[in-house]
């Protein structure tokens, strides 16, 4: 495998959930999903709950087979054990066994982890220093709060080295410090080299960290591509504030708007930005008045809820039912 | 092998911080209590029943802890997700399967070797040394442990905790009655004959292990028996858990 080579390949990859008594109706949690990781990027996996975000994580950590297609991670089936040795993992509301101390935790998964012996002791202090747990590193993680849990749950993943992160939800029921811990160290991680696969529904926590997208809705994969491609791919909008003018007046004019929304007596509408001009002229020949124009940026959270907007209702909750 | 051993290590620690250590303590109560009892009531049968009673007592306390502590244990896992950190890793399945399995003998084997140093203790106080027949029935109540705990994980490995503890109950008893659904089938004859037949191999014949009455008569059992008993439990345990571990390499964890 060369080092150009995706780390993660997925190939039309379906899965579907049997349902009922006689298991006879289908969730189709995922269908036919193409996407690469590269090595080295930090790539997101946005959609809202429900999307197959999790479903897509689980088939590539051999936790649930998928259907039909074919995955790969490091060129090999998410069934090959060794390939493991590469990657950690954090899952969805991880939970580790609250019997142990987190130190006593991240020791099991260093020898799970196939750390040698020798090497345990140095490596969980290195990572507990790293996920800032050193103090409550001796305590039983049953008195853990939800935010030290997420972090000994990113410390057990990374406590073998792995070339490749694969997190599912991490910054998920986070308060903000505790997202900017985990974002933190998720930048840490690539500045080391190490490839992230990343899956959130915080668009923020998506935007700050990762290169590249993959928005899922239903299923199915509906944008994908490099952050500043998508945004750059979006037509420009302006926001005007206008006055003097009723909105039907307004949704008559020959220039196509994006939204026309009446506040406190004002109209606050929504164009294209290469049509602003023609819309200020006609709004002023009409004898309205303009208060304000300001350019919008588009950003990631735009991008979603339009793709959102476009899968209709194909973007239900946790994927299309068949009998 | 080191993950093996970490992952059986584990099993033990989480047993013995969860407490379950107590039914020693409750063990060693009952029997002392039972023998001020005995002591008022009896004098020519003093050892019998103590025997009798300590060795049954011993195997309900360590069965039904057996049962508890493996049915609903991978099912335990795959509920609460801890099975989500640790099957990641570049272990098998299989392999943490069998880990979890051997750190649970592990913890009944330490608790009946506790329980069996009370007994032997509480025997010697009364200038009564166990003889080989007691030695063969504990002995045997190992592989009755081997086995109870084999079905326990066979069913947790796809049922919901409760409905694997139930079954696990079930065939528990079903397994010392297998015998004498045997014999009722043979008497019927025909399809019953066939039924009772089948049953009787497909369930563990749990009364061939219980050598606690012949211990309770100072009777030794042959040598030949003992082996043929073990090695019949050992094997079906084996079978037992071979068949779990293709069940649950193959399942989804939703």
């Amino acid at each position: 495998m060369t080092s150009t080579e995706p780390l993660i390949r997925l190939e039309s990859v379906s899965k579907d959930y049997r349902l009922g008594f006689w298991l006879n109706r289908r969730v189709h949690a995922l269908r036919e999903l193409t996407l690469d990781v590269r090595p080295g990027e930090v790539f997101g996996l946005l959609g809202p709950n429900g999307a197959g975000k999790s479903t897509t994580i689980k088939i590539l950590m051999n936790l649930v087979r998928a259907s039909s297609g074919k995955a790969t991670l490091f060129g090999q089936p998410p069934s090959n054990r060794q390939m493991r040795r590469r990657l950690g993992f954090v899952p969805e509301n991880p939970a580790p066994y609250e019997y142990l101390t987190g130190r006593e935790f991240l020791s099991l998964a260093a020898s799970l982890g196939e750390v040698p012996r020798h090497e345990i002791r140095a490596r969980v202090d290195e990572v507990l220093a790293a996920v800032n747990m050193e103090k409550a590193g001796n305590l039983r993680i049953r008195r853990y709060s939800k935010g030290m849990i997420q972090r000994i749950a990113i410390g057990q993943a990374l406590v073998h080295r792995p070339e490749l992160l694969i997190l599912d939800e991490p910054t998920s029921g986070l308060d903000p410090l505790g997202r900017k811990l985990v974002r933190d160290l998720i930048l840490s991680e690539r500045r080391r080299g190490t490839t992230i696969l990343f899956s959130s529904h915080i668009i923020s926590d998506v935007e700050a960290v990762c290169e590249r997208v993959a928005v899922l809705v239903g299923g199915r994969l509906v944008r994908a591509g490099s952050v500043s491609e998508l945004l750059t791919n979006q037509v420009p909008v302006a926001e005007v504030v206008v006055e003097g003018i009723t909105a039907e007046v307004v949704q008559a004019l020959p220039t196509p708007l994006h939204q026309v929304e009446a506040l406190d007596g004002r109209l606050r509408v929504r164009v294209a930005d290469d049509q602003v001009n023609q819309f200020i002229g006609a709004v002023i020949a009409k004898g309205g008045r303009v208060r304000q124009l300001q350019p919008e940026r588009f950003s990631l959270e735009d991008m979603f809820l339009s793709a959102l907007k476009e899968a209709g209702p194909r973007g239900t909750v946790g994927g299309e039912i068949s009998e | 092998m080191n993950a093996f051993l970490a992952t059986a290590w584990n099993g033990f620690r989480e047993a013995r911080r969860n407490r379950v250590t107590v039914v020693v303590g409750a063990f060693a109560l009952v029997t002392l209590l039972l023998a001020t009892l005995v002591t008022q009531v009896t004098v020519v049968t003093f050892r019998r029943v103590m025997v009798d009673t300590g060795l049954g007592l011993m195997s309900l306390i360590l069965v039904f802890l057996s049962i508890f502590l493996s049915s609903g244990l991978l099912a335990r896992e795959i509920e609460r997700r801890t099975i989500f950190l640790v099957v990641t890793k570049p272990i098998s399945r299989s392999m943490f399967l069998w880990a979890r399995f051997a750190g649970n003998l592990l913890t009944l084997l330490v608790l009946q070797a506790v329980m069996t140093a009370i007994f032997v203790a509480e025997m010697s106080l009364f200038r009564f040394p166990l003889g080989p027949a007691v030695w063969a029935a504990l002995g045997m109540l190992v592989v009755e442990l081997f086995v109870v705990t084999t079905i326990g994980f066979f069913c947790s490995s796809f049922l919901g905790q409760t409905v694997s503890a139930v079954v696990t109950v079930g065939l528990y008893f079903a397994g010392h009655l297998s015998g004498d659904l045997y014999r009722f089938g043979q008497k019927a004859g025909g399809v019953a004959s066939t039924v009772g037949r089948a049953i009787y191999f497909a369930l563990p014949n749990l009364d061939r292990l219980n050598f606690r009455s012949l211990a309770t008569y100072d009777v030794v059992p042959t040598l030949d028996v003992a082996l043929k008993s073990a090695v019949s439990g050992l094997a079906y345990g084996v079978a037992l858990l071979v068949v779990a571990s293709l069940i649950f390499e193959r399942r989804d964890f939703k």
